[in-house]
């Protein structure tokens, strides 16, 4: 049975208590790249601030698996516009392009559908961070792996549920059995649509095979900085192969042509010769 | 806020310069070996070149490889599961079947190299060359050459087969390029190692520009077409150092210039052939390859 999260960024309050939670419960300190030493102050000072909005991570990286995303639409003479807020993190794919790229096994599914990355056999060759489309895998330095969220792999095998989903204060992250949460979220949708919200959607019924940590979004996707039609890379593994295949064909065929030919006419030029 | 896959930090000087090395060895083997099953005895100078170069060529990319890891010493978890010890791969991911690849082609080149070293008498002893004279030649010669295809076009597989937009989007040609450039830098470098040799290359000569003339126009074909494909994110091809990398290195001069003189010489008849320019036009063939494979590595990393 897969437990999953399901994400309703509708009453998400931007508060990144999540994330607080993500790093306290898995460890994770600042990234070193993200401090300076100066020397007029004795501790490092930290540089990774974005400095443009309240989202302060800006991306999912090796040491913050938890990242709440700000969409901040104002126009320039700030009449209206709205917040879009939407806590980001890996959607545990049913068809995971880091695992199915993972080239020794350090990546896994456990028996409740999470994905983890074994950080004692991950060598850190960086593959799966371009091979997960919604770009959740990092490279961390610290550790020399991989790294990215795991479902709290060691709360949820203990009946915990995971420490974001324990820290949200608004219900915005919910942490079960997948199929449940599918309710809730189906139920949830319809209320936004009767209400009005034409543009809601639900994002991760389809995607790269299901995700088990899946959205409720307001606007598209894209808007959420997700992609539209996440393409899982390994679907097209049998293509490619076939076309390198006809390249290596040709190169064969003009090696052939090239290099036989003259075979062929040196008893030719040994007959003049005579 | 970014939308899509992360870029891996692959460094240049590492998997850049693999892409490279691997290729070259490869192209180089695979005409060696089609010399060793169809050419004649004359041929027997660019098959024993080819399998000089393809095993010290390839021994320059295990270093590089393993240079890239972020835990280089778990390295022989490519190979090999940590917790059990038994083999391991996942057909799912090129980097896994290239790591077995590598294993299998790097004991074919070594076998043929040997080959070389007791056929030429370098290696005097006579148990040994008794012992070595049981592995059948054409054997290995074959699985190797297959063995050396895998290895010069699963990098670009492995490129294709990712979600970030340059290579996701130029699938899936770039197998294909880096796998004519291989033959093309595997063949540049058996003329130049024949020359320095003195392996009688002027004889050779016509067959290299031969061969060159059709995969160098297979070259350009591919790498237009990569630019056709990549389109919007073909940007990172034509701005900032990887354009002139790519255009610049790899087009003009690692392509075109070759092709062009290599036409030239062709029409102009046999006499018109200098060694001088053949020397420096296969310095450029090579050079070219190298940046092929740093432009595009890079510049779908940004």
């Amino acid at each position: 049975m897969p437990k999953g999260m399901f994400v309703d960024t509708t009453v998400c309050i931007g508060c990144k208590a999540c994330q607080v939670a993500c790093k306290q419960w898995n460890g994770l300190p600042g990234d070193p790249g993200d401090f300076r030493e100066d020397p007029a102050e004795k501790i490092p000072v930290a540089v990774n601030f974005t400095g443009n909005s309240y989202d302060n991570t800006a991306d999912l990286t090796g040491t913050n698996w938890r990242h709440v995303m700000f969409i901040e639409q104002f126009p320039e003479n700030r009449s209206g516009g709205r917040w879009l807020i939407s806590s980001d993190s890996c959607k545990h794919c049913n068809d995971a392009g880091c695992l199915n790229a993972c080239p020794t096994g350090a990546i896994v599914r456990t028996d409740l559908g999470n994905v983890v990355v074994r950080q004692d056999v991950c060598i850190g060759c960086k593959y799966c961070l371009p091979s997960c489309p919604f770009g959740v895998v990092s490279f961390s330095h610290l550790t020399g792996t991989a790294r990215k969220c795991t479902l709290c792999d060691d709360r949820i095998h203990n009946n915990l549920g995971t420490a974001c989903a324990k820290a949200c204060p608004t219900g915005s992250i919910a942490y079960g059995e997948v199929a449940d949460l599918k309710k809730r979220a189906d139920a949830r949708l319809a209320r936004l649509k009767s209400l009005g919200h034409d543009k809601a959607n639900l994002y991760g019924y389809k995607e790269a095979g299901g995700l088990n940590v899946f959205y409720l979004f307001l606007d598209s996707p894209t808007v959420y900085g997700q992609p539209e039609r996440p393409v899982v890379p390994q679907g097209r593994l049998v293509l490619s192969s076939a076309v390198t295949v006809a390249g290596a064909l040709a190169v064969g065929a003009a090696a052939l042509v090239a290099f036989r030919e003259r075979g062929q006419v040196e008893p030719g030029e040994e007959e003049v010769g005579k | 806020m970014s939308i899509g896959a992360h870029a891996p930090g692959w460094e240049w000087y590492y998997i850049g310069l693999y892409f490279f090395f691997g290729g070259v060895s490869a192209g180089a083997y695979f005409i060696g070996s089609l010399a060793e099953f169809f050419g004649g005895a004359r041929h027997r100078g660019i098959s024993r070149t080819a399998f000089y170069i393809a095993f010290p060529t390839l021994l320059v990319t295990p270093p590089l490889l393993i240079g890239d890891l972020g835990q280089p010493l778990r390295f022989w978890h490519l190979l090999f599961d940590a917790r059990s010890g038994f083999p391991y791969v996942n057909f799912s991911s090129p980097m896994s079947v290239g790591s077995w690849a590598l294993v299998l082609y790097g004991a074919m080149t070594l076998l043929s190299f040997l080959d070389n070293l007791v056929s030429e008498g370098k290696i005097d002893s006579a148990p040994f060359a008794r012992l070595y004279s049981r592995f059948p030649r054409k054997l290995y010669a074959a699985v190797g050459s297959a063995a050396g295809f895998f290895i010069a076009g699963y990098t670009g597989v492995l490129l294709n087969v990712t979600a970030r937009p340059l290579w996701a989007l130029t699938d899936p040609l770039v197998g294909a390029l880096f796998t004519v450039s291989a033959g093309s830098t595997g063949a540049a470098a058996i003329f130049l190692v024949m020359t320095w040799r003195r392996v009688h290359p002027a004889a050779e000569l016509e067959e290299f520009e031969r061969f060159d003339r059709i995969v160098k126009v297979l070259e350009i074909a591919l790498a237009i077409g990569i630019v056709i494909a990549a389109g919007k994110y073909a940007g990172v091809l034509f701005r900032g150092p990887y354009a002139v990398m790519f255009w610049g290195g790899a087009i003009f001069l690692g392509t075109m210039v070759p092709l062009t003189a290599n036409w030239y010489a062709h029409l102009a008849g046999r006499h018109a052939r200098s060694e001088a320019v053949a020397v420096l036009m296969a310095c450029l063939v090579l050079f070219g390859g190298l940046l092929l494979r740093i432009s595009l590595v890079q510049a779908g990393q940004l």
